[in-house]
């Protein structure tokens, strides 16, 4: 491996690492295990077959994907870069031989694998619960296109919320804003304002590619090659972004003492 | 100017709080002490020179580099930070080599590279316990680990020996001293000056983010000498040594700071210092001790950080 990929992926691992220990892993995944815990709810109540699978189908539209997963990757993907300006960690990173912009697409790729870590799980386990539960056997389309729908969500996320994390202190207090105002708002507005949101790229895809079932719903209007690429390419974008403002970025927290 | 690192000018500042004003110094090859006050602007230095801050005026390069760059250069450079942040979930060995992944080199020589440097800094013993658990001391040390694990030309050290017991500064003067013998460079700075006085003759003196002297100690001290210089006498006969060299036309002030002590001030240094033994001999004064209060560099920079008062 060349010095330049040994450096990314360097990067890449440490900012895993980094992202999954301790408390905070421990309450993400907690917070990835409310879907499966709902459809374990339902599932008590004993209800017809389809409903259950309709059920489980149903919340990751409208839990797993806009809150769930956009929470998990909002406190990893900010934490990134912010927690280790603040702690003044990263000035290991920054003063080494390593780009600024590889700094950044390692912390990406690190925070992204680390995300996926709960994603995918909290995308997948319910259907798996409402199985259990006495529900249908879905077929193997469905979970495969929950899977690429989290994918999609958390490669958009990570790109957003790492550059929110690079610009401002207020990182998760505007990705919160983000995640619950403008993902879930702006999509009930009349016209073409809910293209403003990743959510709804992600939906057209739900609906593109699962053709019966709850998923099925969501207007259409885009192939699902342009809800792919749409969610890629806004995380190419903050990546780039990303990229140009560190490179410009003062990394040493201000101080008082000189 | 070409020395290892060259400031021309430097300006720092930090909202209202000025960092570096105009600082201006070259630093030549082997060991130099950046010395002054907390807050004098060591530490913005240093993380200008690590590229963490970018100037706001003036020209600031380290080994021909500016210093607000990256790439390879910064592998021919190696830092350990006043602050005693760690990513405390790794082990020392862990902390260290990982770096040194980050730095390009491969898995086999970043953990050959790793168990030499921490051996060197003396925390085998420690390498496999987290950071977390690591006293402040043992957190200097592998942050001085991290520091030259890559075999860097050009080494700062901010504050290195803070928090370090006794026994573990003498070592890593020690090592410093050997590391200045193989041809790396160190910048190292500090605010208890007897620690560079033992490490390094060669000094620059910071003091409100300005370089107020540098070069050799003895240099420095040649600078103070056309200024009033401070000699203190021990003698059983206080009074009537101050009568005696009182007389003396280069004498500013005598002071008595005890039943048998004179603090004395002079302009002229060399002349009292050739006309004390011969007015011993003559007058058949007994001296039982004599000590140039400013001798130390302590003394030098509060002399010059003062303005000379």
């Amino acid at each position: 491996m060349s010095g330049k990929w040994t450096r990314l992926v360097a990067v890449a691992w440490l900012s895993l690492r980094g992202s999954l220990r301790g408390a905070r892993v421990l309450g993400l995944a907690g917070f990835a295990l409310i879907p499966s815990l709902i459809v374990v709810a339902v599932a008590s109540t004993h209800p017809a077959a389809s409903a259950l699978s309709s059920a489980a189908e149903g919340l990751f539209a409208v839990l797993t994907l806009p809150i769930v997963t956009m929470v998990i990757v909002l406190v990893l993907g900010v934490a990134q870069f912010r927690n280790e300006i603040d702690s003044e960690t990263l000035l290991y990173l920054s003063d080494r031989s390593i780009t600024r912009p590889m700094i950044v697409v390692g912390k990406y790729l690190g925070s992204l694998a680390a995300a996926l870590t709960l994603v995918i799980p909290a995308a997948l386990v319910p259907l798996s619960v409402a199985v259990l539960g006495g529900a249908r056997m879905y077929a193997i389309q469905v979970p495969a296109t929950l899977a690429v729908a989290a994918v999609l969500a958390a490669v958009a996320y990570t790109g957003f919320f790492l550059f929110l994390g690079l610009v401002s202190r207020a990182a998760f207090l505007i990705g919160l804003l983000y995640g619950f105002l403008w993902e879930e708002l702006v999509p009930l507005l009349p016209g073409s304002a809910p293209r403003l949101t990743l959510v709804f790229y992600l939906r057209n895809f739900l609906s593109t590619e699962l053709t019966s079932g709850p998923l099925s719903g969501y207007p259409t209007p885009l192939t699902p090659a342009g809800s792919v690429l749409v969610p890629i390419g806004l995380a190419i974008a903050f990546l780039v972004l990303g990229s140009i403002v560190f490179r410009y970025l003062e990394t040493a927290p201000e101080r008082e003492s000189v | 100017m070409t020395g290892i690192v060259d400031a021309d000018s430097v300006t720092k500042r930090y909202g209202e709080v000025l960092g570096l004003n105009g600082f201006t110094a070259s630093f030549p090859p082997g060991i130099t002490g950046l010395v002054g006050p907390n807050g004098a602007g060591k530490s913005t230095l240093f993380r200008l020179l690590s590229g963490q801050l970018r100037s706001d005026a003036g020209t600031l390069s380290l080994l021909g580099f500016p210093a607000w760059g990256q790439g390879e250069f910064r592998r021919r450079v190696g830092y350990c930070p006043e602050q005693s942040a760690l990513f405390d979930w790794m082990t020392g060995f862990d902390f260290v080599a990982t770096l040194l992944r980050v730095d390009g080199f491969s898995r086999p020589e970043a953990r050959v590279r790793a168990a030499r440097a921490i051996e060197t800094v003396g925390l085998t013993d420690a390498r496999d316990r987290r950071l977390k658990a690591y006293s402040k001391g043992m957190r200097q040390r592998i942050k001085l680990a991290q520091c030259i694990a890559h075999d860097p030309e050009l080494i700062l050290l901010d504050e290195p020996l803070n928090g370090v017991d006794p026994v573990g500064r003498v070592a890593l003067s020690g090592l410093m001293r050997q590391l200045s013998t193989t041809g790396h460079h160190l910048i190292v700075s500090s605010h208890v000056l007897y620690e560079v006085e033992r490490l390094t003759e060669q000094i620059v003196m910071i003091s409100h983010g300005q370089a107020i002297a540098q070069g050799d100690l003895h240099r420095i001290r040649d600078l103070i000498d056309s200024r009033p210089h401070m000699v203190d006498l021990e003698t059983p006969d206080p009074r009537g040594v101050a009568r005696l060299i009182g007389a003396w036309d280069h004498i500013v002030s005598i002071e008595f700071t005890g039943p048998e002590k004179l603090r004395v001030l002079t302009r002229s240094p060399d002349t009292f210092y050739a006309a004390l033994p011969a007015l011993v001999v003559t007058e058949k004064l007994t001296i039982r001790s004599v000590h140039s209060a400013d001798d130390n560099l302590d003394a030098v920079f509060r002399y010059l950080a003062g303005g000379g008062r």
